[in-house]
């Protein structure tokens, strides 16, 4: 029976085919792996932490249940980010969202409360004074991403923060690659326009 | 002073765009989030214990349970017709070596009986009986002490024999 570090260094569908022997570790392993990218994905698909927290629990638990009908010859990644998407966007039909700062939730009046919501970027690399540009930055980009249409807000988000390829993408969101590549194209020109009065 | 800044050319921006794309980096949920999944994940059973549950979630339903007596019914009917007869058929040879058996048990028992009789004798034991004043209230006497006596061996024997405070024995895994 492998042990926790073990599975660190297995492949997904490796690590797939102990959670189906009923193995729990494995479960809590694949949990471990994607559910920063699950919950970053829907967070900014529905702009909502408690929100995107109930619908990557949903997610996951898709996912975990249904394992015997995962196919090992698709890439679990992009089965994964398939069912999160589709969660959100199902999400998103039923209930039109605004956009939503990365500094706290929607309802929050209080500093204590907008404290407590905020969200915090993994990325702890960069120096004080860089890290202060990239929050400008990365706050009037998330605030683009918040105003593109959802299936180019998918597209945008799974090819440059999650880093899959135009293939991957297209699999995942059940879409012809050249549609994903008109997206990624039109979505990149829609930040690009929304970013032009900040570019001096 | 003041320095003017060339404005970035759309190739330019479109780099700047990807770059903070990039950048953007994964957002944690909150610490309870595993917990909270796990709990509503059914993990695997070993493949006995499923079939074991699966077979007794089948039969509680009342179509499959009446089914089941139904089949169970004909099956000891069918026996019962096919073994009837077969006794039946061999009767003769089953009485003899039934007769046989019961003959060889009682010489048996005989044979036991005979020789604990010849020990006594041999031994002085029936002499010794012979002197014991059997008669009258000593016979009753005798008789209630081997009552008690026999009683309170069955009892020893059921202390002996029977599982820790009437509970079956757990089995301790090594």
């Amino acid at each position: 029976m492998p042990s926790g570090k073990d599975l660190r260094e297995l492949s997904d569908q490796e690590v797939v085919a102990l959670a189906r022997d009923g193995l729990e570790a494995a479960y809590r392993e694949l949990l471990h792996r994607y559910e920063r990218p699950v919950f970053s994905l829907i967070y900014r698909m529905v702009r909502d932490r408690a929100l995107a927290e109930d619908l990557a629990q949903d997610t996951f638990v898709k996912v975990l249940n249904a394992l015997e009908s995962y196919r090992p010859e698709y890439k679990f990644s992009s089965w994964i980010f398939k069912i999160a998407n589709n969660v959100a966007i199902d999400q998103l039909r039923r209930r039109e969202l605004d956009t939503l700062s990365l500094d706290g939730a929607p309802d929050a009046r209080t500093q204590d409360e907008i404290e407590a919501t905020a969200l915090q970027a993994v990325d702890r690399t960069q120096t004080p004074l860089a890290e202060l540009e990239s929050r400008e930055l990365g706050s009037l980009i998330e605030q683009a991403i918040a105003r593109l249409r959802p299936e180019y807000r998918a597209c945008i988000l799974l090819r440059h923060v999650e880093g899959r390829t135009y293939e991957e993408i297209a699999e995942t969101l059940d879409l012809p690659l050249g549609t994903v590549k008109t997206y990624i194209h039109r979505a990149r020109h829609e930040l690009r326009e929304y970013l032009e009065p900040y570019k001096d | 002073m003041h320095v003017s800044r060339k404005p970035l050319t759309d190739n330019e921006m479109d780099a700047v765009v990807v770059r903070a794309l990039s950048r953007l980096g994964a957002l944690a949920p909150s610490r309870s989030f595993a917990a909270a999944v796990m709990v509503r994940v059914a993990l695997p059973q070993p493949r006995p214990v499923v079939l074991y549950r699966r077979t007794r979630a089948w039969a509680a339903q009342p179509s499959h349970a009446l089914a089941l007596a139904g089949g169970y019914a004909v099956s000891a009917i069918v026996a019962l017709a096919v073994v009837v007869p077969w006794l039946l058929v061999r009767l003769p040879a089953i009485g003899f070596v039934a007769d046989r058996v019961l003959v060889r048990g009682a010489e048996f028992i005989r044979q036991g009986i005979v020789a604990i009789a010849e020990w006594s004798v041999v031994s002085g034991l029936a002499g010794l009986i012979r002197l014991v004043p059997l008669s009258g209230p000593g016979i009753w006497v005798a008789g209630v002490l081997l009552t008690i006596g026999y009683t309170g061996c069955a009892i020893a024997l059921h202390m002996l024999l029977r599982t820790p405070k009437g509970k079956d024995v757990v089995h301790v895994r090594a």
